[in-house]
């Protein structure tokens, strides 16, 4: 008997134009490991939320169809009833942490079920030492790292022993060698699970099944062989890259040097110590280094938003500066206004940075309406808008999917052809660049 | 919340550490001699030590206010006879004697800010929250609340300055009050959107699907009944002697 059966859903949220899943139907079958697969905004977190209940019951909308997972009917029960029959880790581990220490977060979904009190320390141990956490048992949820939360949370929801466990991007948020370590972790874990994930390589090397979902539609549901071939013959740019992408740097007059730089946050030991890098108008220069290396910092640094304790910063024209996650930093009531407030509400020069991004037909909605992939468009055009000669961004690529990061490659090496200069701080060696160099510990950078 | 390390150590439940912490820091404000305070504060300062991370802005935080209060008390101060050091005479102020009565005067105040310092240093950073939250019987839900709302305090603090520096890094600057105002309302924003998320996250772990169960905490040992009632002798002795 299928562990989950989906049935004709569709299904639209609340004021939605059109359905987020249209004519869905499937089933999994007990221990499978689905790999699903697709660009921002397809509807694959909306299918999870449906798997889980959480869709229709947690955001309303209209709802045809039938999800039924371990014969219950999700239509007829609570997210809460069907918790411990499914289990869901969700993209940021900073939104689904509730305690302060992390066998009391652990311990916060038994005490929900109400598992007997005497099973509940037992099954925290359990779970994470399943997951490699137990020496985080008695640390503070605040001081964890991002993937050591996300591991946390992945304990959380094993401890509730789910027959069907949901992955709704869980590596977003962490660089590649912790979403590395997860997804290992994850492929020791045995189970039904369905996990959606933009680092498709890992994801495929996993899955026994391969689900691709677009325009909230599935495209192809096939064993991993087969779905490999279709990804090959369809959507090519989801199969794991062979290599890192090719450099090349054109020759260019340079548009920011740094020399020497030292810095150290208040209160705390020097973090730079002595970095020097130098940006050329007409390359894209990634910034490399291990987390905690200080690359965000000298990112800040190069674009003028931080002030470095000594050596010399020289720049020549503006800098713009898109931080990581911009989704969540924006500030204005709609989308043309937010992508407007750099350049002095000019708003022709607005909508022409929208239609560069292809943002142009959200112009009057609001930016926390949009999806998170959109969301990330939105913050490169208001900060491109302003055309700055040096154009700094923070991991522009995390939770992206492929054929968007290919847009975000192009549309930069545009910008920089246009003769201005772009320095990215990345994890992702398979981005597009013209030249890379690398912050290692010691602060210490060959440019 | 453990005092002590290695096998001798003893661990306090939530409750009767967070009543002598509270208990030491009223101590603190009753009592008038240097050398109990000193002894109070040097006692409260080993156990923050006892924390391993998040120490230095607690620490910086209570030492500076501290050593400030003990600089400046001198000289806001008019009392004593033993001069050590006559100062000019300052217009509004008067004349900046220093006396030995100013200076031990200054310290007791240092110290008994040292101490309330300290003590709240301790509770921030070694005590289980979770847990003291949860020995609240009634309203588990309000506790809950309660306790998520102080949790995100700090990434409020996070999220503010991530706004401030996404305007900026568009060649925006942000100053003034009403600069900063501006920020409300997208602040207010995320922080909705993220309570959405984690009331989406505590559903679909479970919350209020029935009747929850609680995990044991261990029963109070001997250690806690003492430190309840060395808690109340503090207190009693810094009112009669100290």
């Amino acid at each position: 008997m299928a562990l989950v059966e989906v049935s004709g859903l569709e299904f639209s949220y609340p004021g939605a134009a059109h359905p987020a899943l249209e004519d869905v139907s499937l089933r999994l079958e007990p221990g499978e490991v689905v790999a699903l697969l697709g660009p921002s905004g397809s509807g694959k977190s909306t299918l999870l939320r449906a798997l889980s209940g959480l869709v229709p019951h947690f955001h309303g909308g209209r709802f045809a169809g039938s999800v039924v997972v371990a014969g219950v009917d999700t239509r007829r029960s609570r997210p809460a009833a069907l918790a411990g029959t499914t289990a869901a880790v969700f993209q940021d581990p900073e939104d689904q942490v509730v305690m302060a220490l992390v066998r009391n977060e652990v311990a916060f979904g038994l005490e929900n079920l109400g598992v007997p009190s005497q099973e509940i320390w037992p099954r925290t141990e359990e779970a994470l030492e399943a997951v490699g956490a137990l020496h985080l048992a008695e640390r503070r949820t605040a001081e964890l790292s991002g993937g050591e939360l996300q591991r946390v949370c992945l304990a959380s929801a094993l401890a509730l022993r789910p027959q069907l466990l949901l992955l709704d991007e869980p590596t977003s948020q962490l660089d590649p060698e912790a979403a590395e370590r997860f997804l290992a972790l994850v492929g020791e874990l045995g189970g039904t699970t369905v996990l959606s994930e933009q680092r498709t390589g890992r994801a495929l090397a996993l899955a026994d099944r391969v689900l691709f979902v677009e325009g909230g539609r599935i495209l192809a549901d096939a064993v991993r062989d087969d779905g490999l071939a279709w990804l090959a013959e369809h959507r090519a740019r989801y199969l794991p890259p062979d290599a890192e992408a090719p450099g090349g740097s054109p020759a260019g007059e340079a548009v920011a040097r740094l020399d020497g730089v030292r810095f150290a946050y208040r209160g705390g030991p020097e973090f730079l110590g002595g970095a020097s890098l130098e940006v050329r108008r007409g390359e894209v220069l990634a910034l490399e280094g291990p987390n905690g290396s200080g690359k965000t910092t000298l990112a800040k640094i190069a674009a003028g938003l931080l002030q470095p304790d000594s050596g010399t910063v020289w720049r020549a024209g503006r800098a713009g500066y898109l931080s990581q996650d911009p989704g969540r930093y924006l500030v204005r009531e709609s989308v043309l206004d937010e992508v407007a407030l750099g350049v002095g509400d000019d708003r022709a020069r607005a909508v022409r940075a929208l239609e560069r991004v292809g943002l142009a037909w959200a112009a009057k909605r609001h930016p926390r309406d949009l999806s998170s992939g959109e969301r990330e468009r939105l913050g490169l055009a208001a900060v491109a808008v302003a055309e700055p000669d040096l154009l700094v961004l923070d991991e522009p690529t995390r939770g992206i999917d492929p054929d968007r990061k290919a847009e975000i490659g192009e549309w930069l090496a545009e910008y920089a052809a246009a003769g201005r200069g772009v320095l990215v701080a990345t994890h992702d060696r398979t981005f597009p660049v013209h030249r890379r160099v690398s912050l290692g510990r010691e602060a210490l950078l060959a440019a | 919340m453990r005092l002590g390390s290695g096998r001798r150590a003893v661990r306090l439940a939530p409750v009767p550490a967070a009543a002598l912490l509270a208990a030491a820091a009223v101590a603190a404000l009753l009592m008038d001699h240097v050398l109990p305070l000193a002894l109070l504060t040097a006692a409260l300062l080993l156990l923050c030590l006892q924390a391993q991370t998040r120490l230095r802005p607690y620490l910086f935080g209570t030492g500076t206010a501290a050593l400030g209060l003990f600089i400046v008390w001198p000289f806001l101060q008019s009392t004593g006879i033993d001069v050590i050091w006559e100062g000019p005479i300052v217009p509004v102020l008067g004349q900046l004697d220093v006396t030995r009565e100013e200076i031990v005067l200054a310290a007791v105040s240092a110290l008994r800010l040292a101490a309330v310092g300290f003590a709240f240093s301790a509770y921030a950073l070694l005590l289980d929250h979770d847990r003291l939250v949860a020995s609240a019987s009634f309203a588990r839900r309000s506790a809950l609340a309660v306790a998520l709302a102080t949790r995100l305090v700090p990434t409020l603090e996070r999220d503010a300055a991530g706004l401030a520096e996404a305007v900026r890094g568009r060649g925006v600057e942000v100053a003034g009050v009403r600069g900063h105002a501006r920020l409300l309302s997208p602040l207010v924003a995320g922080s909705l959107e993220r309570a959405a998320n984690l009331a989406e996250a505590m559903e679909a772990r479970g919350f209020g699907s029935g009747a929850p169960s609680r995990a044991p905490s261990p029963g109070w040992t001997f250690a806690d009944y003492a430190a309840l009632a060395a808690g109340a002798a503090l207190i009693g002795a810094a009112v009669l002697w100290l």
